[in-house]
Parts: C-alpha cells; sequence; structure tokens
C-alpha cells in the first residue's frame, strides 16, 4: 500500500512538473553575415530547447556541426577554422525570461519578451540580454528572436585574407516551437 | 639568357592559372551527394544510440562527420520549424533517438510511424539523441 501511495505521488509531481515545461528538438538557429564582398548564411534545424513557464527558464543546445552552408568550403571553414567544431562540439544559452508576469500563458497571443542569460560559444561564456516575442498558441508555444553576435567576443579569429567577406556583427536568427512535454 | 626569361614567365603563368582554378574549384566545391556516396558505416538506430550512450566521446570520435547508412523503425515523421522534415527512428530508449533531418522536399506522409526505413546521412553528433544531417532515403 505505501508504495502504491509513493508511486501515485511521484507520478503526479510528475505531471505537475510537466505541464508547466515545454520543448522542441527541431528548432531552428541560423546566422546571416552580409557584407559587400559576400552573403553567407547558416542554418541549424536541430537545436534542442526547453522553456519552463513557471521560472521562465530558457535552455538551448546545439552542435555546431549541425549548421549548413549553401557552399561546401563555407561549412568546412566555419568548422575547421573559426567554430573548431571537433574541439567545441557545442553551443549553449541558458537563460530566463525577465519579464515574465507579462505573458499569459493561458491567454493565446503574442508577448514581447526580455531574455538574459549566458550564451556558451566556442569556449567562451558572456553574458547577454535580448529581445524575442513568445507568441501562445493552443497547443504550444512559439518563441523568435533576432539578436547580433560578434564573433571577436567569443575568441573566434578571422584571418585577415577573409576579413572583408565576414561581417563584424552576425545576425543570429532564433526559430522554435514548443510543444508541452508529455509523460509517458 | 632569353629561353630562360622565357620559361620562367611560362612557369609563373602556368602556375598562376592553376592556382586560380584550383581556388574557383574549391570555392564552388558541391556538397557530398549522399544517394551516390558510399556510407562509412552502416548501423541499425538501436546500436548506434547505444554506441552513443555508453561512451559519448568515443563514440563522436568513430561517427561524427562521417556518412552513416542507420536502418531502424519510424517513431515520427514531422515538418521543422523551417522548411526542413525530422525523422526520428526509435532505439532502445524513451528519451533518446536518432534524429533525421531532410532538407530536401520529401513528404512526410510517406513516412508512416513504425515502418521499416534505411536512411543516410552525416552524423553532427550527439545532443540527447544522434543527429544526422543532410539526409536521403536510401530505400
Amino acid at each position: 500500500m505505501k508504495r502504491i501511495i509513493l508511486l501515485s505521488v511521484v507520478i503526479f509531481m510528475f505531471l505537475g512538473a510537466s505541464a508547466q515545461k515545454f520543448m522542441t528538438k527541431t528548432g531552428y538557429v541560423g546566422f546571416f553575415s552580409h557584407t559587400p564582398m559576400e552573403d553567407i548564411k547558416g542554418d541549424n534545424n536541430q537545436s534542442a530547447s526547453v522553456l519552463d513557464i513557471s521560472t521562465g527558464e530558457l535552455v538551448f543546445q546545439l552542435l555546431v556541426k549541425s549548421f549548413h552552408f549553401d557552399r561546401a568550403l563555407m561549412e568546412e571553414h566555419f568548422n575547421e577554422n573559426y567554430m573548431e567544431s571537433d574541439e567545441f562540439p557545442k553551443s549553449t544559452f541558458k537563460g530566463k525570461i525577465t519579464n515574465l508576469s507579462s505573458v499569459d500563458f493561458s491567454k493565446p497571443g503574442k508577448y514581447n519578451v526580455t531574455v538574459e542569460g549566458d550564451l556558451y560559444i566556442h569556449d567562451v561564456t558572456n553574458k547577454i540580454s535580448v529581445k524575442g516575442e513568445l507568441e501562445v498558441l493552443a497547443g504550444g508555444i512559439n518563441a523568435t528572436s533576432k539578436f547580433n553576435v560578434i564573433p571577436e567576443d567569443y575568441k573566434i579569429n578571422i584571418p585577415g585574407v577573409v576579413r572583408e567577406k565576414i561581417a563584424k556583427n552576425l545576425e543570429v536568427s532564433v526559430n522554435m516551437k514548443y510543444t508541452p512535454v508529455e509523460s509517458k | 639568357m632569353k629561353p630562360l626569361i622565357r620559361i620562367v614567365l611560362f612557369v609563373v603563368f602556368f602556375l598562376a592559372l592553376a592556382g586560380i582554378l584550383a581556388g574557383l574549384y574549391m570555392y564552388n566545391k558541391q556538397h557530398k551527394d549522399l544517394l551516390k556516396e558510399k556510407p562509412d558505416y552502416m548501423i541499425t538506430s538501436v546500436d548506434l544510440q547505444k554506441a552513443f550512450e555508453e561512451n559519448e566521446s568515443t563514440a563522436a570520435g568513430k561517427f561524427t562527420g562521417k556518412i552513416l547508412e542507420v536502418s531502424g523503425i519510424i517513431g515520427s515523421a514531422k515538418q521543422g520549424e523551417e522548411n526542413t522534415i525530422s525523422v526520428t527512428l526509435l532505439t532502445g530508449s524513451d528519451f533518446s533517438s536518432v534524429i533525421c533531418t531532410f532538407s530536401s522536399s520529401i513528404s512526410v506522409s510517406k513516412l508512416t510511424a513504425g515502418e521499416q526505413i534505411t536512411i543516410r546521412g552525416e552524423c553532427s553528433g550527439f545532443l540527447m539523441d544522434v543527429l544526422l544531417n543532410n539526409c536521403v532515403v536510401t530505400e
């Protein structure tokens, strides 16, 4: 009997907790570099992210090798020369929505949010604060954001020969379609 | 003396031309066509996920960046966030699968959960799942 009670308590806690969490494993993170010489775009459609709507905590994780480029050579340079993805395979972001109270998760609609946290790229962690939008839907939550990242801030060295081809400031786009984490 | 200069000039010109052509070739190099490329490893989704779960760094060293031909049972097939299709293959774990991302336009309706499939893709490594990129269906 004790065991059954314990089990039901655990199940209840799990159900209670899981209703607050939303997740995706096919999220999009891309970056765009524009210079008069060349436009470069990298797309990653395998980003994983979890959003906890009770605390506003947000976690993103992606593999650097999942970025796809139009040109094979760019992909090679990106991985080998700039991101050194064999040595530093993952990038992460851990942060929090700072204006969580202005989002009503029970009411479908679009809400502007500010997210603050630690962005980890190329073995360097920086504090960032970005603006984004949450769209609360009947069956999930969409999150989008656009912000800038400066490669030099993450000790990503771009040699002089190609310096003119890569923007000093990269525009990063995020598009996540979260669905509730269901317990099995 | 004169013929020597001519030869030197010719060699320099030839080397410069070769350099430019090699540069252009590299710059325009295409992505691997996975339908034509031979896979480095043929493995089941169950074994692949197990290898990463048991020892992530060993498995990453072996599989990351390689072309894998993975056979398994489709867990789900769905549209990703930006015009991609993601197919998950079942593994021994409830929480971790093999996620295969297709950039090309294949239709989800042809991919039914529970069916056996063989997919060729480039392994990006392991996050919570084993990730395969630029996937194609081989059979």
